[in-house]
């Protein structure tokens, strides 16, 4: 890509759509949560479900351990629910969905119309508060694939929402979880039946729009026997001077042989150069892998907002799971991540891998925190962590926090980390073969990240890459 | 608190009048919070509170003691001597070296302990501080035989606690091998050091910790130490045989090319628990810092590794590494590491890596298809395991002293 030409794309999602919104009074209360839950038409145990969580909330302190601090954020000057007003009554049809909403995603890059698509992706989007559209939906449910949003599943599914629900992250976890378990407003929920190949990617995209608003959404998804899903998730949001919050809570449940492969592109607008704005990217993502032989893969790309704070982690209960962990973070200008996984072994010859490449630029701060945990009775089990940093300029920072927990003799944990900063021999070979500065360090730092690109399905991996480009822009010279 | 705490300041002499009032002041901080427990991130997989309340009650800091024992000496090299009974400072033997160019005393006053308080251990100390040595070694002077520190414990310390405090400096240009060696009786106690290091220009400090026999005695020992230009600083630890032990290092490599080495074999038996935590800090270019960290774990042991290499965006071309490795022979012991980098330099080179598994199938049965019996592989495999960090130790006599030592704990477990 030429230098130019990154030039213009520093943030190219920031634009604004002018809709006309229909909001929740604004501030975290009781009578907020009844508004959502009102608005949703959902079920009496659901509101129970959010007010047990509220009740917790009030108790719950908000985290500080974490290396990015941020000034305090004022809950009840929030909005906790806002959706576009031509939403109000969910349109039947693509054709009857407010055109200004359906070129807004054109302009993102998701078309919603099927036909358009090139590729079987099927696509949840969900801007603000709620979920505009979701494609494919009838050629999933010939197979018996569920893909729809939350709420609806609330209203259609209920037994298969209240059993999973909460079971991987309890409503009590911590402070961040429990809030969106009493303010979710919407997010995908997906159920693959026995034995059941999903034909295509599922994906959701979601889009802040709103200003002062928070966004929680919930996604759910649940792998029955013997079956296998792929899963993007993309991310963005408008340029704006104030913080927005999002806190999102990702639930995953494997069950016996099922696999789950779930891939994030995460390009919320990370703030100005001057680390004014951006989005506060506090989402907590957590699988469990119930069944024997069970799997869950977690990719990432973080590229955006203003401080990503997250841990998809696994839970290996089954004997044989495996738990993966792939993931990118790129920070530059002021932008701070705190990120990496936990990988809990509690069942025998339980697997998991984690690759982790943080990259540092301008003043920001990156940091790998993770936790790898064998258990007593976690036999047989086997670990391998490896995090690299590499560090452009000395004003930044990259750190590195890992917990190793060994706790039986039969089990290996190996573990190695690096930081360096990008190899000058490198670099002058690149030179002398006629790329210029900044296009030398986008191939050194593609290539620093390939083994974590590779995991990406098709349609991300392209993306991805180019935005590794974007996000590094100005940071040479 | 009142219960698991039985302290008096009568029993302490002190230097002065202010000193009097900072222990009063210190007491009143430490019972105020307690023992550190594993809410602090610092003692998170070492929850002394916890572990002192399960063995102790009634800790008190009586200094009655008679030394009963006939002091028993190292044979296998020559060397000086310091003798610290119970902690406090006794006698010292500097024979092989000029009397002018090395100092040895009581601690005479604590002022240089006075930084910021790392924990409540460090209010403790600073209120039940019997003292200590204080060695110095004159510029441009290089010992000529090491230091033995023989640090005898009598038989009559069962709930007792022992806070003592010693201060090292090495001039520009010196050289200085320290061995501590504890000796300790049968009895059930506590032991909480503060040592305040100071190696100037040029200076050479080796340091070498050994536990003589196992013993029930629950130590805590912290090291805070300065580098100036070009000196060097080695530090390894073969402390097995205690109930607990905890000792932290924190080393500022303040000027360039300063270096510093920690390495540690610990050979860990039944309901033993040690944990090593470092921070070394980076605060000039061109430092080295290198921490080698191996346990052996049998029987209900508990081994820990917390490092942190700490980096300044000064300084550039720093050189970093960390590695601990732990072999887990029993399904009942744990091995816990937390290898931490901060780095805000770039042009470094920092890394860490850690490791903890069993013993090498493969090396076992290679072992035993040439004739050794199960048993004799295996205590061949972990002696090679562990000696690995004395290889680059240059003095011929020390070297298979050490070996000796790590040996002899071996076939303790």
């Amino acid at each position: 890509m030429k230098s130019e030409e990154l030039k213009n794309q520093e943030y190219k999602y920031g634009f604004t759509t002018e809709i006309e919104n229909f909001k929740a009074p604004k501030g975290l209360s009781e009578e907020t949560i009844r508004f959502i839950s009102k608005v949703k038409k959902e079920p009496k145990w659901m509101l129970e479900w959010r007010l047990k969580a509220y009740k917790r909330l009030r108790v719950l302190k908000e985290p500080n351990w974490q290396k990015p601090k941020y000034p305090k954020i004022d809950y009840q000057d929030l909005y906790y629910y806002s959706a576009p007003k031509s939403m109000k009554n969910k349109p039947k049809s693509l054709d009857e969905v407010d055109p200004k909403l359906i070129e807004t995603y054109n302009k993102l890059g998701i078309p919603l119309n099927e036909q358009k698509r090139l590729s079987g992706v099927a696509v949840d989007a969900v801007f603000d508060s709620v979920s505009v559209a979701t494609t494919f939906k009838g050629e999933l449910t010939k197979k018996g694939i569920i893909f729809c949003p939350i709420s609806e599943a609330i209203q259609k599914y209920p037994d298969l929402v209240k059993k999973y629900l909460g079971s991987v992250i309890p409503i009590s976890d911590h402070y961040f979880a429990t809030l969106n378990s009493a303010v979710f407003t919407d997010g995908s929920f997906v159920y693959i039946p026995p034995n059941t190949r999903c034909p295509m990617e599922l994906s959701t995209y979601f889009r802040i729009n709103a200003s002062e608003t928070g966004q929680f959404e919930r996604t759910l998804i649940i792998a029955d026997k013997g079956s296998y899903v792929s899963y993007l998730e993309g991310c963005t949001a408008p340029m704006r001077d104030e913080n927005q919050l999002h806190a999102a809570n990702v639930e995953l449940v494997a069950l016996d042989d099922a696999e789950i492969k779930y891939s994030t592109v995460q390009n919320w607008y990370p703030g100005d150069k001057e680390g004014v704005g951006g989005i506060y990217n506090f989402v907590t993502k957590r699988g469990a892998c119930r069944g024997k032989n069970s799997k869950i893969s977690w990719t990432q790309v973080e590229t955006g907002s203003a401080i990503t704070w997250k841990y998809p982690s696994c839970i290996l209960q089954g004997d044989n799971s495996v738990g993966e962990f792939y993931s990118i973070a790129i920070t530059n200008n002021h932008q701070k991540a705190d990120t990496g996984t936990k990988m809990i072994h509690l069942g025998k010859n339980t697997k998991s891998k984690i690759i982790s490449k943080g990259i540092s630029a301008g003043k920001a701060d990156n940091t790998y925190r993770g936790l790898v945990d064998i258990g007593s009775k976690a036999l047989n089990s086997r670990n391998y962590t490896q995090c690299d940093s590499l560090l452009m300029g000395n004003k930044c920072g990259a750190h590195t926090v890992p917990y190793i927990k060994n706790k039986n003799s039969s089990s290996v944990i190996e573990h190695e980390a690096t930081t360096s900063k990008i190899n000058e021999d490198q670099l002058f070979y690149c030179n002398q073969r006629g790329l210029n500065q900044e296009e030398a360090v986008s191939l050194i730092v593609n290539g620093f990240c390939k083994e974590v690109l590779q995991q990406l399905p098709m349609e991300f991996a392209v993306e991805a890459q180019k935005l590794v480009s974007i996000s590094l822009e100005g940071s040479v010279g | 608190m009142e219960q698991l705490f039985n302290f008096s300041l009568d029993k302490i002499s002190n230097f002065s009048e202010k000193d009097s009032l900072e222990r009063k002041k210190n007491l009143k901080l430490f019972l105020d919070s307690g023992l550190p427990n594993k809410k602090d991130e610092d003692w998170k997989f070492t929850d002394l509170n916890l572990i002192i309340k399960k063995n102790f009650k009634h800790i008190s800091n009586n200094q009655e003691f008679t030394f009963e024992k006939e002091a028993e000496f190292i044979k296998d090299f020559e060397h000086n001597y310091i003798i610290l009974v119970n902690g406090a400072f006794k006698l010292s033997d500097m024979s092989f070296e000029e009397t002018e160019k090395v100092k040895i005393d009581n601690l005479n006053s604590f002022e240089e302990f006075n930084y910021q308080s790392i924990n409540n251990l460090h209010s403790l100390n600073k209120a039940l501080s019997v003292g200590g040595f204080n060695l110095e070694i004159k510029e441009n002077y290089k010992c000529k035989k090491p230091i033995v520190i023989y640090n005898y414990f009598t038989s009559n310390l069962d709930n007792k606690i022992i806070n003592n405090s010693n201060k090292i400096k090495l001039h520009q240009n010196s050289e200085l091998t320290l061995i501590e060696y504890n000796i300790c009786g049968n009895s059930k106690f506590l032991k909480n050091t503060f040592e305040k290091i100071e190696i100037e220009r040029d200076a050479v400090f080796k340091n070498i910790s050994i536990q003589k026999t196992k013993t029930n005695g629950f130590f805590y020992k912290n090291i805070k130490g300065n580098q100036g230009y070009n000196s060097s600083y080695q530090n390894y630890l073969v402390t097995s045989g205690l109930k607990l032990n905890k000792i932290e290092i924190d080393m500022d490599l303040e000027k360039e090319n300063s270096n510093c080495f920690i390495l540690s074999g610990l050979c860990l038996g039944e309901k033993e628990h040690q944990e090593i935590k470092t921070r070394i800090n980076h605060l000039a270019p061109n430092c080295k810092s290198y921490q080698k960290i191996k346990n052996v774990l049998e029987n209900n042991s508990k081994g820990i590794y917390q490092g942190k290499i700490f980096v300044k965006d000064i300084a550039q071309k720093t050189d970093a590494y960390q590695l601990s490795k732990a072999l887990i022979l029993d399904d009942k012991a744990e091995f816990n590491a937390k290898p931490e980098l901060e780095i805000y330099a770039d042009d470094v080179k920092c890394s860490h890596g850690s490791t903890s598994g069993s013993i090498d199938k493969d090396a076992i049965h290679y072992l035993m298809t040439r004739g050794l019996e199960l048993s004799k592989a295996k205590k061949l495999l972990i002696k090679g395991f562990l000696n690995e960090i004395f290889e680059n130790l240059s003095n011929k006599k020390m070297k298979p002293f050490l070996e000796n030592i790590i040996e002899e704990q071996i076939n303790g477990v």
